[in-house]
């Protein structure tokens, strides 16, 4: 029965697996999506539904599935109904858009959990006029302060402030080019 | 009397017009003890003070200087104190606003001899400024500055978490003037925004030396 209740409880439980194993929302439980979505449903039944629907999340999650990999994926899932772990047409519905609005999401959390040094989180900057100094006699030329937020996952940010003269900023803006010209190089050959 | 830096203030300094905000108390009580040298030892000490500022050891000096026994080590002290206060608010100017004729007025009222002014003159007006400002300016409060960026691109092929992650990534280290190094990724995302702004910073600096109101004139 493919009401919209069904629909929107299915759709209610990817996104809180989702949330739960992806977006890092511990707040999110089993017991949590039980209540709110699946009230009239045994707690044994409940847990059968959510190991499944967990599972398949993962499994397309972990293979990054595109568009024609998940049609095929779904399509030998549902094949398998009657069987134990087989999914519904309805399920494999709600998967289908469920993966479409989530897959960059989700492949950018799962990038993230192998990336162990600190990442740039953020940057601020400003540009000064020096004019006057307790020694010497001040230049009069333009710095320009930067704070670069770096941190890794799941701990607090640390702060490093910088100052640059032009010659500073031109010479880093010319390791950026070429930079990019290395990724750039990579992404066009693949 | 030349025109005015700064208040005048002090018993004996009530003309003293470049030493902002008054003589400083180093400065006057040493123009008392300079009296007590003669051209030589007054040479010595203040070739001494002006390594010191250059940023040389000058221990051996100083204890030489101490040993001669030409004044008290504490009269000493003053003199030391006052030389270097003076020159330090002198070469504090910028060149153009100091005027020559100004420093030696100023000098004047503090009843130094003419001898002395001269020397003094030679410090703050001769061919020792050059040196003594590029150290001033090496000195000056700052932030570090970067002294060495690396950088690799890495292109994880597969991790624990996804099976095909093929996604570049940038690795960068950067050494600070401070001596301490950072080591940061930088996801590809977040590098064009970085990149953005670098930009932006150099254009803003760019058009800042352009606009001629905020070139700071004596």
């Amino acid at each position: 029965m493919a009401d919209a209740d069904t629909v929107k409880s299915l759709n209610g439980l990817l996104n809180g697996i989702a949330q739960k194993i992806y977006y890092n929302k511990s707040e999110i439980t089993e017991d949590l999506l039980k209540n709110e979505l699946y009230p009239d449903l045994s707690p044994e039944e409940f847990h059968a539904l959510h190991e499944k629907m967990k599972s398949l999340v993962k499994s397309i999650a972990s293979a990054d599935m595109d568009q024609a990999q998940l049609e095929a994926f779904l399509t030998a899932q549902t094949r398998k109904q009657g069987g134990s772990g087989g999914v519904s047409a309805e399920q494999a519905a709600a998967l289908s858009r469920f993966w479409k609005s989530h897959r960059a999401r989700i492949r950018e959390s799962l990038v993230g959990q192998s990336r162990w040094e600190p990442g740039l989180r953020g940057l601020s900057w400003r540009v000064d006029v020096q004019t006057a100094s307790s020694r010497g006699e001040p230049s009069g030329n333009a710095v320009a302060l930067v704070e670069l937020e770096l941190g890794r996952q799941g701990e607090d940010s640390d702060f490093v402030c910088l100052e640059f003269d032009e010659v500073k900023v031109n010479q880093v803006l010319k390791k950026m080019a070429e930079i990019q010209e290395s990724i750039d190089s990579i992404v066009n050959k693949s | 009397m030349a025109s005015g830096y700064g208040k005048a203030g002090g018993a004996v300094g009530d003309n003293v017009t470049f030493l902002c905000g008054g003589v400083l108390p180093e400065v006057e009580i040493m123009s008392k003890y300079l009296k007590e040298l003669d051209k030589e030892q007054f040479r010595s000490i203040l070739k001494a003070v002006v390594n010191t500022i250059e940023g040389k050891d000058c221990c051996e000096a100083m204890n030489a200087i101490v040993e001669s026994g030409i004044v008290t080590e504490e009269k000493l002290s003053h003199i030391i104190a006052g030389m270097f206060g003076l020159l330090k608010e002198a070469l504090r100017l910028p060149k153009s606003s100091l005027k020559h004729e100004v420093f030696q007025e100023d000098l004047r009222a503090l009843r130094i001899s003419e001898e002395c002014i001269t020397d003094f003159s030679s410090v703050v007006f001769g061919n020792r400024r050059m040196v003594l400002e590029t150290v001033g300016t090496q000195q000056v409060t700052q932030l570090p500055s970067i002294k060495d960026f690396t950088w690799r691109v890495d292109v994880a092929i597969s991790t624990s978490s996804i099976s095909r992650a093929l996604q570049p990534s940038i690795l960068t280290q950067i050494q600070l003037s401070d001596d301490t190094r950072h080591c940061f990724e930088i996801p590809v995302s977040k590098f064009q925004e970085l990149r953005y702004n670098v930009a932006l910073i150099l254009k803003e600096m760019n058009d800042l030396e352009k606009k001629n109101i905020l070139k700071i004139q004596d």
